[in-house]
């Protein structure tokens, strides 16, 4: 404990140099808390848009659609498989969905399309497509009904209440199958493929086109909170267990991509940070290093008087530890402060990325970018922070240690 | 037995392609209770041969014997032990710790051995009121005077209560009376503690008090005297 007083005191021989070191880790650690909270922001962004949009927390579907998603491979039993899933979670939305392509005719254009075929009442409650519909209503039990982007519209010359019909060769038919659709929504998401080629109907409507009646491409478990997916999972596992031919996957399996592309962005991003930590602790090393190499006499003293070199080599590790603790506490403050302003207004990067919406790894995520504050992540680098400042501390205590009583008590 | 035994010493330093004799085959031996001062000009070896009596410094041949053990066999460990347990060191400058107070200073011994918090206290306190210090504990270095500052010294390097306490020019950086008044503290405790005192000094004041003067020369010892 005294030992611990007595580096605590060292420090604060040359006030200013220290304080200075202290701002050093203090920035450097708040912009670390900063980019990592940003980054969470972003990455739940993409998580939550992706699970929404692009799947669930759970996702039911044939055999092998996840590696091949052939758009033939479909899941047969669907509802009966969406009913069990509603007995089993009752808490979760389920919501089967059909994803044809084809095209899609106006009286005076023709344009390619991605329609998506889905429960409206469902899906109301998960996609946030439902919030971007400028013109008209989402849909509903109407099997006519059909919500396009603002760029199909202008594309097909159309309005609310026009009318297109989609053409397109789905299952065993070996002819062109359509359908007839009314626009009743028109929506504007900010992402050009989006806006140009996504189209949504009632789940009933894109069965049809498919020549079968209880079928769905995904049938897609959404829960409360993400951290319940391990559970539902197993749930889900146990409920489906007698249906053939299906796989059951979470949402890390069924978007792979978003999951291999947050990590190889944290994974960039750590190296980044890994540097600014060492730029921050050679700032250490100097200061605990001058701060030792001044009191060179004193240390030949100390050992004179009976201190051990290993006892002075730990004064000095104490002395980095202290000012990583301190540095690290005031970053924790300085870091949230920081963020602050991320969380409660966003970050807006609209000019800088042409749109209020961006494609992310195939999810459209605004260009308003929110922090989320990350305890564990924050807590890990804030440990490798302390961690870094003793190690920095490391060579001049190793100095210390090796000076011989006799030499060091003539520096002057 | 001597508490130190020194026989045949030497001690080289390389200064460039010249090699320096700072101690030169000396021989000595010094009983528990002396108060012993090593005199002689500048160069002459008074500093050498107090480094190689508190085990700060390695001969280049002979032998340190300190309660009976033999300094050039024991590790660096075995030596910082004897320094803390049995030695205690004053210096010309004072050399206290500066972020510590006059009692952190007198204490650091002590805490050094783990001897617990309230004997430590206790000891310390006798021992700032042995060198005049009462209701000075808490004052740091900066707000003491040079002579109060060695009084500090003499307080840390007493309060151990080692076996032989090496004084390199303790007095050399007071006034007059400062250093009669150090002198005869020191004096005191020598004669109240039997501690055993070796100084090595210019000052004719310290020479006056010792019991013992050992004058060196080119580091051999010229005159050994028992008043």
């Amino acid at each position: 404990m005294k030992i611990l007083m007595l580096a605590a005191r060292n420090l604060f021989r040359n006030t200013r140099r220290t304080l200075i070191t202290l701002m050093a880790i203090t920035f450097g650690l708040a912009m670390i808390h900063f980019t990592i909270n940003l980054q969470t922001g972003q990455y739940h962004e993409m998580i939550t848009k992706g699970i929404s949009t692009l799947a669930g927390h759970v996702v039911v579907s044939a055999a092998g659609y996840r590696d091949d998603p052939d758009p033939d491979r479909v899941l047969t039993g669907a509802d009966a498989v969406a009913e069990a899933l509603a007995t089993a979670l009752p808490d979760a939305i389920i919501a089967p969905r059909i994803f044809l392509g084809g095209l899609l005719n106006s009286p005076t254009s023709s344009v390619g399309v991605a329609l998506t075929g889905l429960d409206p009442e469902a899906e109301a409650k998960v996609q946030d497509i439902v919030d971007k519909i400028r013109e008209g209503r989402w849909l509903d039990d109407d099997v006519h009904g059909i919500v396009i982007g603002e760029k199909m519209a202008e594309s097909l010359s159309v309005g609310l209440g026009d009318k297109l019909v989609y053409m397109g060769q789905h299952g065993d038919a070996t002819e062109m199958t359509s359908q007839l659709f009314r626009v009743r929504g028109i929506f504007r998401t900010g992402s050009a493929e989006l806006d140009g080629f996504a189209a949504f109907s009632n789940l009933e409507a894109a069965r049809s086109l498919f020549g079968a009646g209880d079928i769905a491409h995904m049938v897609t478990v959404h829960l409360p909170e993400a951290s319940g997916t391990a559970a539902a999972l197993e749930l889900a596992r146990t409920a489906l267990a007698d249906t053939p031919g299906i796989e059951i996957l979470s949402w890390r399996q069924a978007l792979p991509e978003i999951t291999a592309m947050i990590q190889l962005d944290r994974a960039s991003g750590d190296v980044v940070l890994i540097i600014l930590g060492i730029i921050v602790s050679m700032g250490v090393l100097n200061t605990v290093l001058m701060s030792a190499l001044e009191r060179t006499r004193e240390f030949g003293v100390m050992m004179a008087i009976g201190m051990k070199p290993l006892q002075l080599a730990r004064v000095i590790l104490l002395e980095g530890m202290v000012l990583g603790i301190l540095g690290s506490l005031l970053g924790i403050g300085a870091g949230l402060l920081l963020t602050w302003p991320a969380i409660a207004w966003g970050i807006d990067y609209s000019e800088y990325l042409g749109g209020e919406s961006v494609d992310s790894g195939g999810v459209v995520v605004s260009t308003i970018f929110f922090a989320r504050i990350n305890p564990l992540r924050m807590g890990i680098y804030t440990l490798g922070a302390v961690v870094f400042t003793t190690l920095a501390a490391l060579y001049p205590a190793i100095h210390v240690a090796r000076l011989r009583p006799v030499d060091a008590m003539k520096h002057v | 037995m001597p508490i130190v035994t020194v026989r045949g010493l030497t001690r080289e330093y390389q200064q460039g392609a010249v090699t320096v004799k700072a101690l030169n085959g000396v021989d000595l031996e010094i009983e528990e209770g002396e108060f012993t001062a090593l005199m002689g000009p500048s160069g002459s070896g008074k500093t050498t041969l107090l480094n190689q009596i508190g085990a700060l410094d390695e001969p280049t041949s002979g032998t340190v014997v300190i309660d009976g053990k033999d300094l050039t066999t024991l590790s660096s460990a075995q030596l910082s032990d004897l320094r803390l347990q049995r030695l205690g060191f004053i210096f010309q400058s004072y050399n206290l710790i500066p972020v510590l107070s006059a009692f952190e200073n007198a204490e650091f011994v002590l805490m050094l051995r783990g001897t617990d918090a309230a004997e430590r206290r206790r000891r310390v306190m006798e021992t700032l009121a042995d060198v005049g210090l009462t209701g000075m504990e808490h004052r740091r270095p900066s707000e003491l005077s040079g002579g109060q500052q060695q009084r500090v010294a003499v307080a840390r390097a007493i309060a151990g209560r080692p076996a032989l306490i090496l004084a390199d020019e303790p007095t050399a950086n007071l006034d007059s009376t400062t250093g009669h008044e150090l002198i005869a503290l020191m004096k005191g405790l020598n004669e109240q503690h039997k501690v055993t005192f070796v100084f090595a000094t210019h000052d004719p004041k310290v020479m006056e008090a010792a019991r013992r003067v050992v004058e060196l020369e080119d580091g051999k010892i010229a005159r050994d005297t028992r008043k």
